[in-house]
């Protein structure tokens, strides 16, 4: 027997994921007077995607114009995430919530309105009039933290939660470690709520380096993974979500430079986006990459973000902008030998990554209007949910899914047992790769799952390379009982592996029963290249049975004509 | 190599590895060091928190030259 510390720990409601979403369901379900616990493998003042600050806050206000309310904006979902938003959902978790989730934003300190008082407000990505709201979150995430600290929200840092436990099919609780000292936590709750992100690390990066990504590099489908094991339905997974990012650094800024009114131009000097879609540079994501792609392929490469026309003082406010969302990339820019005027910065498409095909919606456990999954007590938001995705639904949906998760652990009498013997069992599966003296490291294993990812379907696929893959990666398990970790930092990259090679599963066979494509090139089939909304505009559902057979159905969705 | 931690500058406080999203950061001694920097996801949360000044950042030769 080692003398590894285990820590039994009851509460009403975990937040699993401390990040944006995770934050404001922790706030909801304190303010409904519950015991909440939250649990990050980092520590939740800079955990997660917004680590380094945010920018960008979509919102309908309500300012007069007809594209300023709640219908244009839900018939603008509608008519961009078409078969992949379910506009009911929508309706209840960020409409029903937007009004609250902007005064607790400013609430908690950080103001939505530039130094002069105004709200400054741009349009890109499809939207029928600016809803971007341009604000500097780079205090946002240190803010929300001091937030759930002030409501007596318990924390644990540092712990990264390892597998979820159902009794009679309910919610029991969940596993975790602290991945410096390894003390192994058993935690028992009424009601979770996963807000664990995306997952990353799945396809290669431009430069070859993993780290070097768009999104933050510690979501990688941990809780993806565990609630699927757990019989969790999942719903988008079959999306590959890429963005166009400067030539070397793989920083967001799209918003940014968009909305500001760049433009994409390609070797020739030509504005190349008005070829593939009628708004140009200020269509949605999905049609910018797609352009992109077309043109570095039929060799118009390099490209460019064009900001010659910008006026100095657009310019001045575009590179403070992308300095609040990715704190480091004004200075990579300028390292790079782009001064701020003349500016004409190369660009290229990003990884691709497991995650929602457009910024309205998600990709990840299936929610209903209360954002519940269909498992009893496991509740779902942000990233990591099937509908929510970027602030502004992290913040609504995030607090929305923490008043429903509160409401149903309130209704429950007692907290349900955990197995001993699935205890002893995770323990010794968690702590394995310590013991290995030889085997496999998590950099050759993850290289190999990317490799694989990538070539056989990040982004394009077909039935052949997905049943390619598929076959590959379930050949990859054997290599899955000889990873071996030297140290605890080690040990949590290897579950982070792990876990990433069972998300490409399940991201390769819902593609594969999509036999059709959707937010090109995020689903891509070259075999189906055409969007069949008569058979697929809707969700593809996977899950696990309890006999372990992986099932998929199609939940239709329906829209306005 | 990207975030870099001047030693001569650190005194030690420890805010940059308590708070580095993805473990790059380790304690050494009374010393922060950036013990993975090719897992450097920078995204300035360690410099944002030193009140020492002692992080700059040093993109690759790979970042800077492709
Ligand atoms: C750099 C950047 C800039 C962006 N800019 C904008 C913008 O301007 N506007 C906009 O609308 N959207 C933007 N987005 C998107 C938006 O930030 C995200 O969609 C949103 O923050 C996601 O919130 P989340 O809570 O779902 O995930 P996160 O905030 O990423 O939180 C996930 C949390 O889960 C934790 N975690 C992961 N695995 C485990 C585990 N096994 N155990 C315990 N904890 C775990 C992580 O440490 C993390 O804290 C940006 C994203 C990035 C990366
Ligand atoms: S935050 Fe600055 S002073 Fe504190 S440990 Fe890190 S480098 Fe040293
Ligand atoms: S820049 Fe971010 S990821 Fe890199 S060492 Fe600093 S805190 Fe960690």
């Amino acid at each position: 027997m080692s003398d590894r510390k285990v820590h039994e720990v009851d509460t009403d409601v975990a937040i699993i994921g401390g990040g944006t979403a995770g934050l404001n369901s922790a706030m909801a379900a304190a303010e409904a007077g519950c015991r909440v616990l939250i649990v990050d493998k980092a520590n939740i003042v800079h955990s997660g995607a917004i680590a380094g600050g945010i920018d960008h806050f979509v919102a309908y206000l309500g300012t007069g114009p007809s594209w300023d309310t709640r219908e244009a904006y839900l018939g603008y979902v509608g008519r961009v995430a078409r078969g992949a938003a379910d506009l009911d959902v929508h309706d209840a978790v960020y409409c029903d919530e937007l009004d609250a989730a902007l005064a607790r934003t400013e609430k908690i300190g950080v103001s939505l309105r530039q130094p002069d008082g105004k709200i400054f407000r741009t349009q890109a990505m499809g939207q029928p009039g600016p809803y971007f709201i341009n604000f500097d979150g780079k205090h946002l995430k240190p803010k929300m933290a001091m937030e759930v600290k002030r409501r007596k929200c318990e924390i644990l840092n540092r712990v990264q939660v390892t597998n979820i436990y159902l009794h009679d099919g309910e919610l029991a609780g969940f596993t975790g470690y602290d991945i410096r000292t390894g003390d192994f936590y058993r935690i028992r709750a009424k009601a979770v709520v996963i807000a664990t992100g995306n997952t990353n690390r799945m396809f290669n990066a431009q430069i070859g380096n993993p780290f070097n990504l768009w999104y933050c590099p510690a979501n990688t489908g941990d809780l993806h993974r565990a609630a699927f094991d757990a019989g969790v339905a999942l719903a988008n997974m079959e999306y590959v979500r890429m963005t166009i990012v400067p030539k070397g650094f793989s920083a967001p800024g799209f918003n940014a430079f968009f909305g500001m009114g760049a433009r994409l131009v390609n070797s020739l000097r030509e504005p190349f986006m008005k070829n593939y879609h009628e708004m140009a540079d200020k269509a949605p994501r999905n049609f910018m990459v797609w352009g992109a792609l077309q043109e570095l392929k039929e060799g118009r490469g390099p490209i460019y973000m064009d900001c010659r026309h910008l006026k100095p003082k657009e310019l001045e406010h575009l590179f403070f902008t992308l300095g609040i969302d990715k704190d480091t990339l004004p200075e990579f820019l300028l390292a790079k030998g782009y001064a701020k005027e003349e500016a004409m910065i190369e660009m290229t498409v990003s990884e691709p990554m497991q995650a929602r095909p457009s910024e309205l919606c998600g990709s990840g456990i299936r929610i209903d209007r209360h954002c519940a999954s269909n498992v009893p007590g496991i509740y779902a938001a942000g990233d990591a949910s099937d509908q929510m995705g970027c602030l502004h639904m992290a913040m609504a949906g995030g607090f929305a899914a923490g008043k429903h998760a509160a409401a149903y652990a309130k209704k429950i009498a007692h907290l349900r047992p955990l197995d001993t013997h699935a205890m002893a069992e995770e323990e010794a599966r968690v702590f394995r790769p310590l013991e290995r003296r030889s085997g496999i490291t998590y950099r050759e294993f993850e290289n190999i799952v990317r490799i694989i990812c990538t070539d056989h379907f990040g982004p394009v696929k077909t039935e052949l390379s997905l049943t390619g893959a598929l076959e590959k990666l379930d050949r990859l398990d054997t290599a899955r009982d000889e990873l071996k970790a030297d140290n605890m930092h080690e040990l949590m990259r290897a579950h982070e592996a792990l876990n990433i090679h069972q998300v490409s599963k399940i991201s390769a066979r819902a593609a594969l029963e999509r036999r059709e494509s959707r937010f090109h090139p995020y689903q891509y089939r070259a075999d189906f290249p055409q969007t069949d909304d008569a058979n697929y505009c809707g969700l593809m559902v996977i899950q696990k049975q309890p006999d372990g057979a992986v099932t998929t159905r199609l939940d239709k969705l329906k829209y306005a004509a | 190599m990207p975030a870099v931690i001047d030693p001569a500058k650190c005194n030690g406080c420890e805010l940059c590895d308590l708070y580095c999203p993805v473990d790059v950061i380790h304690m050494e001694g009374k010393v922060a060091v950036v013990r993975y920097p090719d897992e450097c996801w920078h995204c300035g949360a360690c410099r944002l928190e030193c009140a020492r000044d002692a992080v700059t950042f040093e993109f690759s030769r790979a970042m800077l030259s492709v």
